[in-house]
């Protein structure tokens, strides 16, 4: 199969998506001729024209806003915010209205739109560039979230988001969009809500989102040579989260470690770990681990941003210490 | 006032429309007043020429944003006073089948994208469906209904300045009523509001929002223009509101008088003024109209009672329409 | 019809208003819009408009009462002569037609929102009882709320016809918990609050939504685990350990070091099996004879005096096979070493002679030893025991109770201790 950058990948996402719908627009900024900073977009504005590949001004309320009324009245609109970090610029037109208005409307109102953004730290851009808020969306009903993991899942899953009725938040790995992965050329979607198990293993189950799935992949690696065999699941999409996949591989492994680099506190580790503990209680031989980024605002030096995040040997140091039946942490 | 034969029907339908939101209001006041109505509710009464005015210039695939102030936009845009009520009390049957209730109620069929309980939130609703239009290719208009208070949002200017860019078939109607919440707008609001918009060449008007046919003349006029790709305008309404911020807001001689109220009352409400014109023209006799007072009277008795009997959403419906399908 | 005049709900956290005047005197003709009266409330003082045309009648608050929000206060009637009263004090809030079974008809006194976050008060006295007859203004009964005690007023003349909640009964507010008739009631009812159904004010839908009965009965907290000290395990042990009948405190006893994971279960599995002691069904039998002279070393010299050398292992398993009700093979075990004799059927003590067949008893001599007395439980086969006590001997029988029975036991053991004391008997 042919490989792919999780940049291009997400571009013909959108261009195929586009071709089909022509009710599908962009907005954002730099968007247009400039392709964003990243380069993501490079080329949809030559094929679209700048009525279909809109550049605004510097205004994340006010364009995330124009995308939400643009989405009630029947287009819809994958809105471009240029960094994760200006989701605060833009939470009451996301979370009080994009989120509520079809609750609100008693079902009447819908807001199928797309809101792209990223993540991920380790890009020395400090604290206010490098922040992974996916918890603080997935928190607000009425939200999807999705965390692509590779090129394949970026491609799969935005065409999804895209189709989908609701308003959804879509994170890539701002490191990650010169990987490449394997990709097919025909056409495929993928569903929300269904993990996919990237590796399998019978002693302990890691659970890992967007960046932190090939830290994960990477510790797996290296427990397989220590005799431990670890389960790799990536969840791709937190809401929906596929419960069922992760309940029954931790029912079978016993031992969970979570894995998100969103801040540890109150964030998607929590909520996951917490499900499991509330589910799989009694089928957990070991307490379940959270691994997210320390509770600090992301520093610019990289002798410390490094520390802030979940790292493979961390995670393997983790898994030793559950499977060998250490309780960690204990008082 | 322009006058003629044809224009009759418009008339007595625009009057018709106001008298129907004064009796709402006052319809949903006494439900508050006997703690018959959760939570609270922002009268509309004083401001009827404003939303009759501009609603009467638009069509059901024109589309409005309304405000926390919003049962007045909802009844002159087309909607039916039992859904409304039973919106009010949180009733199944309601408009968003009691889930929205009085600061949320929305009407598509008729073009209302719903009311918005943050000042100023629907902005970029508004602006949006505009930019929706134009895309599309499609003619329809959006009017922004926005109060005084809104004016300080920072959102207004983000999303005027992308109208003004694009040219957007959207109408800022600014209901300057005179109090932003509990303050004087002069208190609240350096330089012109008008001066605003035009920062951006934004064409804006000032109108008397209390006089029915000057609000309905201008805005026919402006919606014309931007289905011509004219747009986006700015309108500010003079208005004023008889109640407080809300039906809570009872003491409120800290912030204006009794005789500053009295006065508009007597003086410069758009009904009466508009009654007299009608009687005046010719156009309607005093028994014809309140004839129609007191039909539009049982109407709205008969849709509070209809409400008051009507069952409440069952318990299954709590999380029922978090996501679309 | 006539039209009702309530005090209205004017602030945002109000509960009541005070009339401070009417503006309208009974029988005087009133349009809709007319000022009607002034009501406090929040500090400031409202005109009410009357919200019909027609003649105030029936006002049943006066200047100056303090008046729940939706109590109906007077009626605009078609005529001025209709006076009927206001049919209820407070018809937004509960009607009669609300009372629930089989309780009087009347007008129900609901336990009052006092303080801005309260949601039950806790009923402190009656000042009256059923059946009395009260005035408006009478103290009804008192609540106690947000640290301070309140008197609650009748609020109108009748009877109290049913009290719905006892002295030192929390009550829900809103949740009747009196009811004030206008006749002498025949029959005044005096209910406990959980013996009433909920009355419920209708002020507030949420209430109707989410009725009292809904609150959810917590069961009694199990007792704590009659063992002594917490055993730390995972869950996931914890529940293949019971699922799987294993007891993990045997693992805790055995000192094992906590906590406990699923592959120390495997440790558990592999540990011998509970000391016989607990177990019944394995319950061993002890018998103890004591000899004052230890007859063998001399009858062992006589015999190889007259016979020629001789084991005298063989000659004790000889005198022990010969105790049994039927000859056996009997094993001699001293200093660990163990060898098993068979008694020939001329039962001639010459003739005892080594066999490799499994033994029936085993004799385990401890003479010359310090050891004085055993009790080590029953083992595969019965073990007699011989230690030295002074001059003599003391013998110890045990077996299981299921390999010997009591008497074939005592039997055994007082014919070898005749035969050890005086080995020449054995002869005879």
């Amino acid at each position: 199969m042919r490989e792919i950058t999780l940049s291009q990948a997400v571009n013909e996402a959108l261009a195929e998506e586009m071709r089909r719908d022509e009710t599908v627009f962009i907005l954002g900024e730099d968007v247009a001729e400039a392709g964003t900073p990243f380069k993501v977009l490079s080329g949809l504005v030559e094929e679209f024209g700048t009525d279909r590949v809109i550049d605004t001004p510097i205004s994340e309320p006010g364009f995330v806003g124009l995308a939400v009324g643009a989405a009630m009245t029947g287009a819809r609109p994958v809105v471009d915010l240029m960094f994760g970090d200006f989701l605060y610029l833009v939470m009451d037109q996301l979370c009080n209205q994009a989120a509520k208005q079809h609750y609100m409307s008693g079902g009447k109102l819908s807001v199928p739109m797309v809101l792209r953004t990223n993540l991920g730290a380790t890009r020395r851009s400090a604290a206010q560039h490098s922040q992974s808020l996916q918890a603080l969306v997935a928190h607000i009903p009425g939200l999807k979230v999705a965390l692509p993991s590779s090129a394949y899942e970026a491609k799969g899953l935005m065409k999804t988001a895209i189709r989908d009725n609701n308003p959804v938040v879509i994170f890539e790995d701002k490191l990650m969009y010169q990987d490449k992965a394997p990709v097919p050329e025909e056409e495929y979607l993928i569903p929300f809500g269904e993990a996919n198990v990237k590796r399998e293993g019978k002693d302990i189950t890691l659970i890992a989102t967007s960046s932190m799935v090939q830290v994960a992949e990477k510790a797996a690696e290296m427990l397989a040579k220590e005799g431990i065999e670890a389960e790799v699941i990536d969840p791709r999409t937190i809401v929906p989260l596929d419960e069922k996949t992760l309940l029954d591989s931790v029912k079978k492994t016993s031992r969970a470690i979570v894995i998100d680099e969103g801040h540890q506190s109150y964030g998607v580790t929590a909520e996951i770990a917490s499900r499991l503990n509330e589910k799989a209680f009694y089928h957990l031989d070991a307490p379940v681990l959270r691994m997210g980024a320390m509770d600090v605002p992301v520093p610019f030096s990289p002798a410390l941003e490094d520390i802030t995040v979940p790292t493979p040997e961390r995670v393997v140091e983790n898994a030793r210490k559950l499977c060998a039946g250490e309780l960690i942490h204990a008082a | 006032m322009a006058k003629s034969k044809t224009n009759t029907e418009d008339y007595l339908r625009m009057y018709r429309q106001m008298v129907r939101i004064r009796t709402f209001e006052d319809n949903a006041n006494q439900l508050y007043l006997s703690a018959k109505m959760p939570g609270l509710t922002h009268m509309y009464s004083g401001e009827e020429a404003v939303a009759v005015g501009i609603c009467e210039a638009l069509t059901d695939d024109d589309r409005i944003t309304s405000t926390h102030r919003g049962h007045g936009h909802c009844v002159a845009k087309g909607a039916e006073f039992k859904e409304m009520f039973c919106e009010l009390l949180g009733k199944e049957e309601g408009y968003c089948r009691g889930k929205g209730g009085s600061m949320h109620i929305a009407d598509q069929s008729h073009g209302n994208l719903g009311a918005n309980a943050i000042v100023g939130g629907s902005m970029g609703i508004a602006t949006g469906s505009a930019l929706r239009a134009k895309l599309q290719g499609s003619d329809d208009v959006t009017v922004c209904f926005f109060g005084d208070g809104a004016t300080a949002q920072g959102l207004m200017y983000e999303v005027m300045n992308m109208a003004a860019l694009w040219k957007l078939p959207v109408i800022y109607a600014c209901e300057n009523n005179g109090y932003s919440e509990y303050t004087r707008t002069d208190e609240i609001a350096a330089g012109s509001i008008t001066a605003r918009a035009e920062a951006f060449g934004i064409e804006a008007h000032k109108v008397d929002g209390q006089d029915v046919l000057a609000v309905n003349e201008l805005t026919q006029k402006l919606v014309a223009r931007c289905r011509k790709g004219e747009g986006p305008f700015f309108v500010e309404l003079e208005t004023y509101r008889y109640h407080g911020h809300h039906v809570g807001d009872i003491n409120r001689e800290y912030y204006r008088s009794k005789d500053e109220e009295k006065d508009w009352r007597e003086n410069r409400d758009p009904i009466i003024r508009f009654r007299a014109y009608l009687v005046d023209q010719g156009i309607a006799s005093e028994e014809e109209i309140e004839a129609m007072n007191a039909e539009i009277e049982k109407d709205a008795t008969d849709a509070v009672a209809y409400a008051e009997a009507a069952p409440y959403p069952d318990a299954s419906e709590v999380d029922m329409h978090v996501y679309a399908d | 019809m006539p039209h009702d005049v309530t005090m209205p709900q004017l602030g945002m956290a109000q509960d009541a208003g005070k009339i401070v005047s009417w503006l309208k005197s009974p029988g005087e003709a009133v349009s809709k819009g007319d000022a009607l009266f002034e009501v406090e409330t929040d500090k400031a003082t409202m005109e009410v408009e009357a919200q019909a045309d027609g003649f105030l009648t029936g006002v049943t608050a006066g200047e100056g009462e303090d008046v729940p929000v939706g109590a109906v206060i007077a009626r605009i009637s078609e005529s001025a002569e209709d006076d009927t009263p206001a049919p209820s004090q407070a018809s937004a809030e509960t009607g009669p037609e609300q009372a629930a079974d089989d309780l009087p008809e009347g007008h129900a006194v609901t336990m009052p929102q006092l303080g801005m976050a309260q949601d039950s008060g806790l009923l402190v006295s009656w000042h009256k009882s059923p059946g009395d007859a009260v005035s408006a203004d009478d103290v009804l009964f008192e609540v106690e709320t947000d640290k301070s005690t309140m008197e609650v007023e009748a609020g109108r003349d009748g009877y109290l016809a049913a009290t719905l909640a006892e002295a030192g009964e929390e009550v829900p507010v809103g949740t009747a918990v009196a009811i004030i008739s206008a006749e002498k009631p025949d029959n005044a009812v005096a209910r406990s609050a959980k013996a009433t159904p909920p009355l419920k004010a209708e002020q507030t839908p949420a209430a109707e939504a989410t009725p009292p009965e809904t609150t959810e009965k917590r069961p009694a907290p199990k007792p704590a685990a009659a063992t002594g000290d917490r055993i730390l395990a995972s869950p996931k042990a914890r529940r293949l350990a019971m699922e799987q009948g294993l007891d993990l405190e045997r693992l805790a006893k055995a000192g094992h070091p906590q906590p406990y994971h699923v592959a120390d279960l495997d440790t558990l599995r592999a540990m011998p099996d509970a000391a016989p002691a607990s177990a019944a069904p394995t319950a061993s039998r002890r018998l103890v004879a004591e000899i004052a002279h230890d007859g063998l070393p001399a009858f062992t010299d006589w015999i190889a005096a007259a016979h020629g050398p001789i084991d005298p292992d063989a000659v004790i398993a000889g005198l022990a096979a010969a105790s049994l009700p039927a000859a056996a093979p009997v094993a001699v075990e001293r200093f660990g070493q163990s060898t098993t004799y068979a008694l020939p059927a001329s039962r001639a003590l010459s003739g005892v002679s080594e066999t490799e067949d499994a033994p029936a008893l085993t004799i385990r001599d401890l003479r010359g030893t310090s050891l004085t007395g055993i009790d080590l439980g029953g083992e595969d086969t019965p073990v007699l025991t011989l230690t030295t006590q002074g001059a003599g001997l003391t013998l110890t029988l045990e077996c299981k109770a299921a390999d010997m029975d009591a008497r074939a036991a005592i039997q055994l053991l007082s014919d070898f201790a005749g035969r050890v004391e005086q080995p020449l008997r054995h002869l005879l």
